[in-house]
């Protein structure tokens, strides 16, 4: 079963602050003498192409009969569209406890056939058109996403309010699906990377439903039956937990008669069952498993705070310095760079509504392993211990202002990024904002984040391979 | 990469050739050449004030010389070690503080660097790029650092995968001597006894602007991207490229390889036949596309019908056509069946099922798979990464731009004979493996 969208990006700000490096003026003409730093000023001061202001402007659009309300952005560069929409609190830490794994076979049997569509008319359908839809459920969240060209875009939603509201569930496909679900359960494990991020969420989340396995228990796979998978689907879409992005070349109009016509027939309310938030010790407890593999593998997580958190930005960018930043960033420098122990260490921040965590990783063959593991503490003490520089500061920003519209790439990622706008309330004028809210920070800001977040010792961390 | 959704091809390159496509094609691109032989290929795309540069040089591993397993590899690290002007691994400093997302690949027949940046970065990208196509140097502790790292990579991906080192020994098994067959990282030794004179050797032989081509996918106009490609990579000097010599596959080939591995928990079965490309045999090019979508292409195909929905023998079935390449092409076919179903008796469904698919092969048949290829088409026109690596790819494998931008009309002229023809031609003489790979033993 393939994932689809989780993005690890933030969603955020659009319009480009011309920032960053048009700083240094007066060098000379002759190369030679400049240093680096120098000649890629120069390249840069005398670049005939310049920034361009980029403005997407988002608007929040509410269904004329429903009143759903959703962001709506248009674009009319290409005559395609694409809906991006999470069910909140619909994913699989919330199914029933003896449910687990009903969240991903409702994702995959919604495209097996739908009101008067047996599965394989449905897929021959969309695929004529070339309409996809397509549904996963992550540890919090029930998502959807639809790509259609505007030529087909009736149908498109005709197709998609099926799926929501009349799915067919027919034996034959919960068989099929069924035992697809319990292969891909069973080689689960196949790759050591794999085991040890099973077994980590285990070590890590202890008895709190994030611990679950994502592709649910073979038992309970087994027993669910299409009653069961009827009232997931009434329970969990429902208009309150709801949220939309509507992005590409689509009206106003079009769009908010598009909201009644796919989500208008859904109940108002649902039940979801209530999932607490996660208490993790961080007590830098190591989880060891043996394996006979050709690299050892490690994983540590680290507290961290929610998007709505006063720290979280400071936060951002000081997981940017640490570990964020592709190759520049101290435990790559440190690691990968100067030792060459490692083909990667990298961390990151994971939003998980109910255990927001820094995660960092790495892996190597055995020698390799251990040192590298004494640098990535000996480097984060530090870090703790002594922050970043003013410097560091600027170029940090310098990367996360410049580099943030690379992310509207695609009419697809945009509706992403709509829709978890909202999810996190992050506000409509987000995107005119986050820029400012990078630039805001302070070095203090950031520094004390690091003391309070990004320490060595508190650390849940677990290890796979020959020790 | 998103090479599935390609096809093409033409076998002639006219070199030097000045050949502005209208822009009406799939991308509407437009190419030119600098004087020192490098092609451009520009794909504009405004909706952004974003760029997709990429410089793919048209050698990979398959140059290699026999021992010397995984130099093109290193050599692509080692290009961000460090210029003349440009010293250490400044230039991953430059690529983030002005925001770009850099990264490199290597292929049997090609290696790839490229950045994602706004339109503001694009001639500091280009100034960087250009400067290590010329300027390399290679320090003797950078190198040692970078063929550990490059080690430690092989490592993480073919040897802690057991589904790669499958397609590792079933590579090796049917491309035997061709360089095809020899895996993009080298072997354990191979890497280990690498040297840095190695890998000068290799630059100096094959990073040179005529053997480049330039990729420009973004907010920019062709004017513009003239000028540009001029200034930063006009003024590099040519060089005599070697040809290299890849063998010839004789026809009839057969073998069945059964792998044991102790990692693996459920049966897998793989057939890979080495197929025509756009740089070999390529009239069958556009059928087989054809046929590998109608055989395993998504839940409306023959044998996902047959085998997984009608048979219950399988779970998935996937079939995959690769056409883009400087010699042979491949195409395969994935099974996965269903628990307790064994190898001999899926296969023999499967070439049950396949038999039937082609009985049942008919206009209509050839007329449905075509539209539901041709409906997404528009999508390309979206990302211009996903521009930039389809046209990369396959300008790289040879095909010429104008073959690139139409392939709809090429699609849409085949007949349901071409695709029964070249179906049973794959099928009778191209060199073919069936891999099966199983558990070491039953658990449970």
């Amino acid at each position: 079963m393939s994932r689809y969208y989780r993005s690890r990006r933030q969603s955020g700000k659009i319009k480009i602050l011309i920032l960053s490096l048009l700083l240094v003026v007066g060098v000379g003409l002759g190369i030679k003498y400049y240093k680096p730093g120098d000649i890629v000023r120069k390249v840069s001061d005398e670049s005939i192409v310049k920034s361009k202001p980029l403005n997407l402007p988002i608007k929040e659009i509410e269904a004329p009969k429903s009143k759903i309300k959703a962001y709506w952005f248009n674009d009319n560069t290409n005559p395609i569209i694409s809906i991006s929409f999470i069910f909140k609190n619909a994913g699989y830490a919330g199914e029933d406890l003896k449910k687990q794994g009903i969240s991903k076979l409702v994702a995959a049997l919604l495209v097996e056939g739908a009101g008067d569509f047996t599965a394989d008319e449905l897929k021959e359908e969309l695929e004529m058109r070339a309409i996809t839809i397509a549904f996963n459920s992550g540890k919090d969240d029930f998502e959807g996403e639809l790509l259609t060209t505007k030529d087909n875009l009736d149908k498109a939603v005709y197709f998609l309010r099926l799926m929501l509201t009349e799915p067919k569930f027919e034996i034959d496909g919960v068989k099929r699906v069924k035992l697809q679900m319990l292969e891909a359960l069973k080689r689960q494990k196949e790759q050591p990377a794999n085991e040890l991020r099973l077994i980590f969420a285990q070590e890590l989340y202890g008895n709190h439903p994030y611990a679950r396995n994502p592709l649910g228990k073979k038992e309970d796979i087994e027993n669910i039956s299409v009653g069961d998978l009827k009232s997931f689907v009434n329970n969990s879409f429902s208009k309150s937990n709801l949220v939309i992005g509507i992005a590409g070349d689509i009206s106003e109009s079009e769009a908010r008669t598009l909201i009644d016509d796919v989500f208008g027939r859904l109940p108002d309310t649902g039940k979801i069952n209530f999932v607490r938030k996660a208490d993790i010790k961080f007590d830098g407890r190591l989880r060891r498993v043996e394996r006979d593999s050709s690299q050892n593998i490690w994983l540590a997580a680290l507290p961290s705070v929610d998007r709505k958190h006063a720290d979280f930005y400071p936060l951002f960018v000081a997981n940017y310095v640490w570990g964020g930043a592709g190759l520049t960033s101290k435990l790559s420098q440190n690691i990968r760079e100067n030792e060459g122990l490692t083909y990667g260490i990298y961390s990151y921040q994971l939003l998980d509504d109910k255990a927001p965590l820094l995660m960092v990783s790495f892996s190597a063959t055995k020698d390799n392993f251990d040192k590298a593991k004494k640098i990535w503490e000996s480097e984060t003490r530090k870090f703790n211990k002594n922050g970043i520089s003013d410097k560091e500061l600027q170029k940090a920003k310098d990367y996360l202002i410049s580099s943030y519209n690379l992310r509207f790439a695609s009419i697809v990622n945009i509706a992403k990024i709509l829709s978890s706008m909202q999810k996190y309330n992050l506000g409509l004028d987000f995107l005119q904002k986050r820029n400012e809210y990078i630039s805001n920070i302070s070095i203090k800001e950031v520094n004390n984040v690091i003391k309070k977040y990004i320490n060595p010792q508190n650390t849940v961390e677990a290890e796979i391979g020959k020790f | 990469m998103k090479l599935s959704k390609v096809f093409i091809y033409l076998l002639f390159l006219s070199v030097f050739a000045v050949s502005d496509v209208a822009a009406e094609g799939l991308f509407g691109a437009h190419e030119f050449y600098l004087k020192n032989g490098m092609r451009v290929i520009v794909a504009p795309n405004h909706r952004i004030p974003i760029i997709k540069h990429m410089v793919w040089y048209k050698t990979g591993s398959a140059s290699e010389n026999v021992g010397k397993g995984g130099i093109a590899h290193l050599l692509e690290h080692l290009m961000f070690r460090g210029t003349k002007k440009v010293t250490g691994n400044k230039i991953n400093r430059y690529f983030e503080e002005n925001g770009m997302e850099s990264n490199a690949f290597t292929g049997h027949d090609m290696t790839a660097y490229h950045q994602l940046a706004d339109i503001s970065k694009l001639e500091l990208a280009m100034f960087l790029e250009a400067d290590r196509m010329q300027n390399l140097q290679i320090k003797e502790d950078d190198f040692l650092r970078e063929r550990e790292i490059v080690f430690e990579e092989r490592k993480q991906r073919i040897d802690n995968n057991p589904i790669a080192r499958f397609a590792e020994v079933l590579n090796r098994t049917l491309w035997q001597e061709h360089p095809y067959g020899r895996p993009v990282t080298g072997t354990d030794k191979e890497i280990i006894s690498l040297t840095k004179e190695d890998a000068e050797t290799f630059y100096n032989n094959f990073y040179a602007p005529n053997n480049a081509i330039l990729i420009l996918a973004g907010d920019i106009d062709v004017e513009t991207a003239k000028i540009l490609a001029n200034k930063y990579y006009g003024n590099i000097e040519r060089k005599e490229v070697p040809q290299i010599y890849q063998s010839e596959l004789k026809s009839g080939f057969k073998a069945n390889i059964n792998i044991k591995d102790n990692e693996i928990e459920t049966l897998r079965l793989v057939k890979v036949y080495v197929a025509p490309s756009f740089s070999k045999n390529n009239k069958d090019v556009y059928p087989l596309q054809i046929l590998a979508k109608y055989m395993g292409g998504g839940k409306t195909s023959k044998l996902y019908k047959k085998l997984v929905v009608r048979d219950k023998k399988a779970l998935s079935v996937a079939v995959n056509y690769n056409p883009i390449a400087q010699s042979y092409g491949s195409f395969q076919i994935s099974l996965i069946p269903v628990d307790g179903i064994d190898g001999e008796e899926l296969i023999s469904a499967f070439e049950k099922a396949w038999q039937e698919a082609l009985n049942e092969l008919n206009t209509d048949e050839v007329e449905n798979v075509k539209q539901k290829m041709l409906a997404g088409l528009v999508y390309l026109k979206d990302n211009p990464e996903d521009a930039a690596y389809v046209i990369g790819a396959m300008a790289t494998a040879g095909v010429s731009l104008e073959e690139i931008e139409s392939q709809e009309q090429k699609l849409k002229q085949i007949r349901k004979q071409q695709v029964a023809e070249a179906a049973k031609r794959l099928i009778n003489d191209a060199p073919q493996v069936w891999g099966i790979l199983y558990p070491a033993e039953v658990k449970k």
